[in-house]
């Protein structure tokens, strides 16, 4: 088993799995970062993304709901700005990120996407709060352990 | 910023120049602006004809710079500026105009109405008749250094993670650098990735460049509220930083007001001609591009259009730049109906977004462009500047349509050729 | 006061009168625009000012096609009666005649009917302006006397000169004498009023194209 240390690796593995595989990875990431947000909504939808027998009605609608979030959580041009805010809409990206179809993903594929995100959150999150232990670092630090932990299960054939 | 009906007047009066004279002159009240303003269009209003919101300031050119105004003022005759007039052309002003410039392309007289709406609004500005989020908005510019309070440790926080993402690092506060890049708070805080692609686009173009860490914020609140002052200082802190750092030309980002503000206002509201040149982001990626410096692989699947920024396009003369680099990735590009320096506003430029009033008239608007997607049904719009694309998605969303809303820099940096990773959508 | 008198009052100290207070006002008008002034421009230009103005001065008479299609009717009609107002006033023989007189040299002239025919033609565009201009949502909210009185004082003469020609109504001399204090009347109020356009629109359009110009858009 290969080890993630840095984010090369860590890209090129996301980018070989397979498109169900890539929507579970990013629940994952999702998940780990949801309290950041305060949109139930999103509680919701991230269920519908981890679950393998979702249908495609159901992602659609779920990419339909997240997208929603994005757009009613974003910081408003001119207005002043929240980070601790600026948190959920991240998570709201990451989101939309793993229930984004194949076809329509940017560059790095969903998993990847999701996992920029769901650092950005984090990001955000300890840009207003200053006293925190944590740093940037730590998120992505955890993702690479969560990849490595997902692998391991899969080998095991769970 | 104190503000009186007197200073309101004051204001008016310095902003008559002969420009203003002539197309007060000349206009023959033919109503022909109104069909060029989406929020007359959408709206059927008639107060929301463009040459009538520059009633304040009319009043003022009458009364003190023509013979027959004088000779009425006298006369304690014509109509004067109160604060009732202003309080009643408020919402004309700042939440139905974006001061976009499609009403002074088609007057038939040649009037540059954008340009009187925008002076008027230094009058109703000094006069404390702007919408709330405007004058908050300006004050955390001034203040803070970003009008929507980010800070210094937030850019930091996002430049960490974007080099973390491209594994490039972003050069600051770096002397002698070619290009010092801008940001708008928007990108900062919404659209980071775009921070990521132009270092990855520098990088391979080998183009040296930086950020300022004590000038980075390219939204000028003051172009918005229409307060000079305020304007003028904002543009000097990029002056004085980009001399500082004795950078050849400022790269303006992916907004669509900091790109009037700095490029076409900004001389002239610091008086003084720049010692460097300044251009927006595509200016320099087209540059790149005739150079041979900037290659490409791989083509976007699916028809794209390109929604013109109207302070970018119109206001702006970057008409041509961003299509002849759509070219290098797409095979599959339309126009819109009225495109170029035609097309129709967003609706939420020129401070419309910032100002929480004008939300529902916004949304009505954007059935302008909707029927201009509708003419086409593009697979996906490109565009560059972060206000539009985010009002774009927030209308298409409204309206439930799903189209993409892409920023043509990121775009181009999805497709730089030598990265393995490229065209993957 | 005789018919004659009139008329000849009329063609003389009142022809002489309303031309001084014309040419007065409106380089008065003219001079008040220019002694503004413009600031000049510190940015770092795309293109050039004076060309770009000077081909938004002719440019802008042309609309674009969407602008065109959302206006028609008042596209249109504007431009039948500014046509018909040009040919029936420059191009009508007895008018010729008067212009040359005053200034040494004259042109050829439609044939007479053709210009009648302007006339009736000018007169029937210029009352569809107005309906267009009382019904059209815009164009009411905007309509205030001025527009009403210029008008008016557009329609006069062509009227009057109409039935002066055609003999309708009164003697020769009271017809010929109305139409010539109606365009006295014209030129008098003129300089007062957004009849000015005639000669400032230059000016804006030029303006506009400098504007846009300068930013390297042609507009």
């Amino acid at each position: 088993m290969k080890d993630i240390g840095n984010d090369a690796d860590f890209r090129q593995v996301l980018q070989a799995l397979d498109p169900m595989q890539q929507r579970q990875v990013a629940a994952v990431f999702v998940e780990h970062v949801l309290s950041l947000s305060g949109d139930k909504r999103l509680d919701h939808v991230i269920r519908t993304v981890a679950d393998s027998e979702a249908s495609e009605f159901e992602l659609s609608g779920a990419l339909k709901t997240a997208k929603a979030v994005t757009f009613d959580s974003h910081a408003r041009c001119g207005a002043e700005g929240h980070w601790s805010e600026q948190a959920g809409y991240f998570v709201a990206r990451a989101v939309v990120a793993a229930c984004t179809p194949p076809a329509q993903t940017r560059a790095g594929g969903a998993a990847w996407q999701a996992a920029m995100s769901a650092r950005m959150a984090h990001t955000s999150m300890l840009i207003d709060d200053v006293s925190s232990e944590q740093s940037a670092h730590t998120e992505c630090e955890w993702q690479y352990r969560a990849m490595r932990d997902y692998l391991n299960a899969q080998a095991e054939g769970k | 910023m104190s503000a009186s009906l007197d200073k309101g007047i004051n204001a008016l009066k310095q902003q008559v120049d002969a420009t203003v004279a002539a197309f007060f002159s000349s206009c023959v009240h033919c109503g022909i602006c109104a069909e060029a303003c989406l929020f007359y269009t959408e709206t059927g209003d008639p107060e929301r004809t463009p040459i009538n919101k520059t009633e304040p300031l009319r009043r003022i050119w009458k009364s003190e710079y023509t013979l027959m105004g004088r000779l009425g003022k006298l006369f304690g005759l014509g109509k004067k500026v109160d604060d009732k007039l202003l309080a009643d052309w408020e919402t004309l002003v700042y939440d139905s105009c974006t001061m976009c410039g499609r009403c002074s392309m088609v007057c038939p007289v040649g009037n540059d109405i954008t340009l009187m709406i925008r002076k008027t609004r230094e009058g109703m500005a000094a006069a404390g008749h702007a919408p709330e989020g405007l004058i908050g908005a300006s004050k955390r510019s001034v203040t803070i250094g970003s009008p929507m309070g980010v800070k210094l440790p937030a850019l930091l926080a996002q430049v960490r993670h974007v080099e973390e993402d491209t594994g490039l690092k972003v050069p600051l506060d770096v002397v002698g650098a070619e290009y010092m890049l801008l940001l708008s708070s928007m990108e900062i805080m919404n659209f980071p990735e775009f921070i990521g692609a132009i270092a990855k686009i520098f990088d391979r173009a080998n183009v040296s460049w930086t950020i300022s860490t004590e000038a980075f914020e390219a939204t000028n609140s003051g172009i918005q509220i229409g307060v000079s002052d305020i304007a003028a200082e904002l543009v000097q802190r990029i002056v004085d930083a980009a001399e500082k750092l004795r950078v050849k030309t400022v790269i303006s980002p992916e907004c669509g007001h900091a790109y009037m503000a700095i490029r076409w206002d900004g001389p002239n509201l610091v008086g003084k001609k720049f010692g460097f040149k300044v251009r927006h982001v595509l200016e320099v990626l087209d540059d790149l591009r005739q150079q041979g410096r900037l290659k490409t692989s791989g083509m976007e699947k699916g028809k794209l259009t390109y929604h013109d920024p109207c302070q970018i396009s119109r206001r702006g003369g970057v008409i041509d730049e961003p299509r002849r680099l759509i070219d290098m990735v797409s095979d599959n590009f339309v126009e819109m109906p009225d495109h170029g320096k035609m097309n129709w506003c967003c609706g939420a430029g020129g401070g419309v977004s910032a100002n929480e009033r004008a939300d529902e008239i916004r949304l009505k608007v954007f059935q302008r462009k909707k029927d201009q997607f509708d003419a086409i049904r593009p697979d996906a719009i490109v565009s560059a500047c972060s206000n539009c694309r985010i009002h774009l998605e927030d209308g298409l969303e409204e309206y439930n349509m799903d189209i993409p809303l892409l920023s043509l820099t990121e775009m181009i940096a999805e497709h730089l050729a030598g990265d393995d990773r490229a065209g993957a959508a | 006061m005789t018919e004659i008198e009139l008329l000849n009052w009329a063609r003389g100290p009142g022809l002489q009168i309303a031309t001084i207070i014309f040419v007065a006002g409106v380089v008065i008008r003219i001079i008040e625009i220019l002694m503004l002034g413009r600031k000049p421009n510190l940015a770092e230009a795309k293109g050039s000012e004076m060309s770009a103005g000077l081909k938004t001065m002719v440019s802008r008479t042309v609309p674009d096609r969407a602008t065109f299609k959302r206006s028609s009717f008042t596209i249109t009609a504007g431009y039948f009666f500014h046509l018909g107002l040009f040919i029936t006033f420059f191009l009508f023989a007895p008018h010729i005649l008067l212009i040359k007189d005053v200034i040494g040299f004259g042109w050829p002239a439609l044939p007479t009917p053709v210009v009648d025919a302007f006339a009736v033609i000018t007169i029937i565009s210029l009352l569809a302006v107005l309906v267009n201009r009382l019904t059209n949502k815009v164009m009411r909210y905007l309509t205030n006397f001025g527009d009403l009185l210029t008008w008016f004082l557009t329609l006069a003469p062509l009227i009057t000169g109409y039935i002066a020609f055609h003999r309708i109504g009164f003697t020769a001399p009271t017809l010929l004498a109305m139409h010539i204090l109606s365009v006295e009347l014209l030129l008098v109020v003129f300089p007062f009023t957004k009849l000015m356009h005639a000669f400032t629109l230059f000016l804006a359009r030029w303006y506009n194209g400098a504007i846009s110009g300068y930013r390297g858009v042609a507009s």
